[in-house]
């Protein structure tokens, strides 16, 4: 039997496509975009759930075209790879308003359905969770939360197991955080690139939950990483690109602050209701593209500490500038080196300027 | 080159500007609360309350007039942020950094005590936040919420069934929110919120856009055009920044009646007029005299942008509740122009209602949803060139941009 590390490593190659389903299954499949998309509801409706990832290899000129410069280019890739098919049959794509870029890409689906049929795009649904920290933001999330959980119940003509769900998703959670644990001890136990792929394997709920327990029983077995120890900041990253490239220079990953990364492993729902999700919903982050400035900066000077980095590394892809106003706040409030790597293009990190901040690296 | 304008309305315009800007430094050097505001927020509740207030885009605007706006760039990059993103805001926040401030255009915007932003796309609540970090400032931000499915038609339904346009989840949201910004501003500056003042400032405003509707609507059908958009825009958007007065009410009216003699004396922007173009984006600041370039030699004539257009459909909202009314005003202001499928929906029937020939449709980095504008369009019959420029910041225009309309008149719109 292959370890639980290799099995996962393994599920995250399978990342962005549907789980295996036995034949004649005709559970809903739902692909979805972005930190918003309130999975636990996706489990709840017993769809098959997929975040849709990018990919920097593949070119993306169908969705520069419909999506236009200055949008982050992993949703251009995403939206490349959908009229492309390249994830298999959706049965619907739900979007969240966790980022301009997704926002966008959620508009484009909706029209190119409208005016290009032929493209043969699923149904597009955005659910729009948004992120002032008030009471009048509350009250519109509550109500967003309520007309997609409606939306999900219409699509799959079944109740939600709201509590199930929750239950099963915030277990994860706690595993997940247990195995950032490992990642944060000194010497690292999993590289960066290893948390990722532990992270996002593709796997449902449960089996996912069943291989974290496994990963945490044969910790033991875990190499050691003793490289630089590095906090990445800034922009999403949905595949392992970047953390190889930063790695391979000797560098280890301990921490980060996007959405497939620490960020959203911090606190469980807790009860299992709508309105605790919502609540969750609002408070997630703090990302690059709904956080102030501080907010940032504060989660930083927190995260960095925790994770006990050398050198902090912010990364600005090229359409996704939102870390690049964060990065003069965050230096200002960190002890270690911290080096901006802006405009940067997808998958690609211009390690020349990380370099150069740091010629002692290994 | 210098643009020329021609319309009195625009002189008188530009000459209140001025005026106004200087009373308004009067005030506040005399101690009176100001308010900056992104063009999108409900500046009806400054207006009521009598808080003197600036727009936040039109002072980008002049900044990038009198060539200025790569210093105020370069000062936000001294502070370490970006200056390749999200100019247009980023070069008012610019000022806030300014060691000498006098120098700025018009002696310089003065020190903001309240900025009121929406969290539009990733940047803008970062910048007006950082702003808000400045000793004696304090934002107040406002959502940008965004909706599933919604009816095309928006232009018809706006003015009086704008809650089906908008939707409620959005307009109970941007309600309360603005309920809550009238309690802020009583209570940091002092002021009252009379009821009946609102609801006499929002009987102005749709007064002032009906009269607008009416140029546009003029403007529309009168061959050849009576005026290009060198003129509209100072006669259109000045008075936009001052919504809600009896001077801009009157001044729309008179806009109008100038436009209207015109007509009726046949005179022409362009008499030898041959090509009927749209611009789409939002307007060259740095160098106006672009719309005029192409009259002499090819008779190509621009007589549409949006300015004059959404003050004509954007902003008229009729009902009972003036503050739902408000909320229903800019909910889903941006999405009227860049949103599919309502702004691809909107240009067609102007480009129709306008006789257009040609579109030149400016792209700047920021994202919208600009392909299916041109899409639409294309696809109504309409040809579209796109440049690509940003509209306050200079360094982004190239002058290889005027040969190739130049050519594209020649050989696609013209031939
Ligand atoms: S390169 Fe300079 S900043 Fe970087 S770790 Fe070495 S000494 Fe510190
Ligand atoms: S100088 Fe460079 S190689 Fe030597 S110990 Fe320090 S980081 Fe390592």
């Amino acid at each position: 039997m292959p370890t639980a590390l290799a099995a996962l490593e393994e599920a995250y190659t399978r990342r962005g496509a549907p789980p295996a389903a036995p034949t004649g299954d005709r559970t809903l499949v739902v692909g979805y975009v972005g930190a918003d998309v309130p999975v636990e509801l996706l489990t709840a409706a017993g769809v098959r759930a997929v975040r849709l990832t990018g990919d920097p290899d593949s070119g993306s000129a169908p969705g520069d075209r419909y999506l236009g410069r200055g949008v982050d280019p992993a949703a251009s890739s995403v939206l490349t790879r959908l009229l492309a098919g390249s994830f298999g049959g959706l049965d619907r794509v739900v979007v969240s308003h966790d980022c301009e870029a997704s926002l966008r890409l959620f508009y484009a689906l909706r029209e190119l359905r409208r005016v290009e049929p032929g493209t043969g795009l699923p149904e597009v649904y955005l659910v729009d969770i948004l992120h002032l920290p008030h009471r009048t933001t509350a009250l519109y999330n509550r109500r967003r939360i309520g007309e997609f959980a409606a939306r999900l119940e219409a699509w799959t003509g079944r109740p939600l197991d709201v509590a199930g769900a929750v239950a099963a998703h915030d277990e994860r959670r706690r595993l997940l955080a247990a195995v950032a644990e490992l990642r944060r001890a000194v010497p690292a136990r999993l590289t960066g690139r290893q948390f990722l792929a532990v992270a996002n394997a593709a796997l449902p709920v449960d089996e996912h939950i069943a291989l974290l327990e496994r990963l945490l029983a044969e910790a033991g077995q875990l190499g050691e990483h003793p490289g630089r120890r590095v906090f990445l900041s800034g922009s999403d990253h949905d595949t392992p690109h970047v953390y190889e490239a930063v790695e391979s220079e000797g560098y280890v990953i301990v921490g980060e602050d996007h959405s497939f990364g620490e960020l959203f492993l911090r606190e469980p729902v807790g009860a299992g209701g709508l309105d605790a999700l919502a609540e969750h919903y609002h408070h997630g982050g703090p990302t690059a593209h709904r956080a102030t400035v501080s907010e940032r900066a504060a989660h930083a000077a927190r995260a960095v500490r925790h994770c006990r980095a050398e050198l902090f590394v912010a990364y600005s892809r090229i359409g996704d500038e939102a870390p690049a106003w964060d990065f003069p706040a965050q230096r200002a409030a960190l002890d270690i080196p911290a080096v901006l790597l802006e405009r940067q293009e997808y998958g690609r990190a211009d390690l020349t300027a990380l370099r150069k901040e740091h010629p002692c690296a290994v | 080159m210098r643009s020329v304008k021609t319309l009195a309305t625009a002189a008188e315009a530009g000459r209140h500007q001025r005026e106004w800007f200087a009373g308004l430094r009067r005030r506040v050097a005399a101690g009176e609360p100001f308010a900056l505001l992104n063009a999108d927020v409900p500046h009806e509740i400054f207006r009521t309350m009598d808080i003197p207030y600036a727009v936040s885009q039109w002072w980008a605007s002049l900044v990038a007039a009198k060539q200025r706006s790569g210093h105020y760039l370069e000062l936000v990059r001294r502070r370490g942020y970006p200056d390749y993103s999200e100019q247009y805001n980023s070069v008012t926040l610019g000022s806030a950094f300014d060691p000498e401030p006098e120098a700025a255009p018009w002696g310089g915007l003065p020190k903001p005590d309240i900025v009121v932003g929406d969290a539009t796309g990733d940047i803008t609540r970062k910048v007006f936040d950082i702003w808000g970090h400045e000793p004696g400032v304090t934002f107040y931000p406002l959502e940008s919420a965004a909706e599933n499915e919604v009816p095309a038609n928006w232009w018809e339904l706006m003015p009086h069934r704008w809650e089906q346009a908008v939707g409620p989840a959005r307009l109970d949201l941007l309600t309360a929110e603005l309920d809550n910004l009238v309690r802020f501003l009583e209570t940091t500056t002092g002021r009252r919120f009379s009821e009946s003042r609102f609801r006499a400032v929002m009987a102005l405003v749709n007064e002032q856009e009906e009269w607008n509707r009416k140029t546009r609507d003029l403007i529309a059908r009168t061959r050849p055009a009576p005026l290009g958009v060198v003129d509209s825009i100072p006669s259109v958007m000045l008075p936009q920044w001052h919504r809600g007065t009896e001077w801009a009410r009157d001044i729309a009216r008179r806009f109008y009646e100038e436009v209207r003699d015109r007509v009726d004396a046949g005179r022409a922007a362009c008499p030898d007029e041959r090509a009927r173009l749209m611009w789409i984006g939002r307007g060259l600041w740095y160098d106006m005299g672009f719309y005029q370039r192409f009259q002499e030699e090819y008779g190509a004539v621009f007589v549409w942008s949006m300015y004059l257009a959404i003050a004509a459909d954007g902003y008229v909202r009729y009902g009972d509740d003036p503050m739902r009314a408000l909320a229903a005003r800019f909910a889903a202001f941006g999405d009227q122009l860049y949103t599919p499928p309502w702004s691809g929906e909107w240009y067609v029937k102007e480009a129709r209602l306008h006789g257009i020939d040609g579109v030149v449709h400016l792209v700047s980095d920021d994202p919208r949803g600009s392909y299916f504008t041109a899409r639409a369009l294309e696809a109504a019959g309409f040809p579209v060139i796109e440049i690509h420029a940003d509209n306050v910041d200079a360094r982004t225009f190239d002058d290889e941009v005027v040969k190739r309309i130049a050519q594209w008149l020649e050989n696609v719109v013209l031939a």
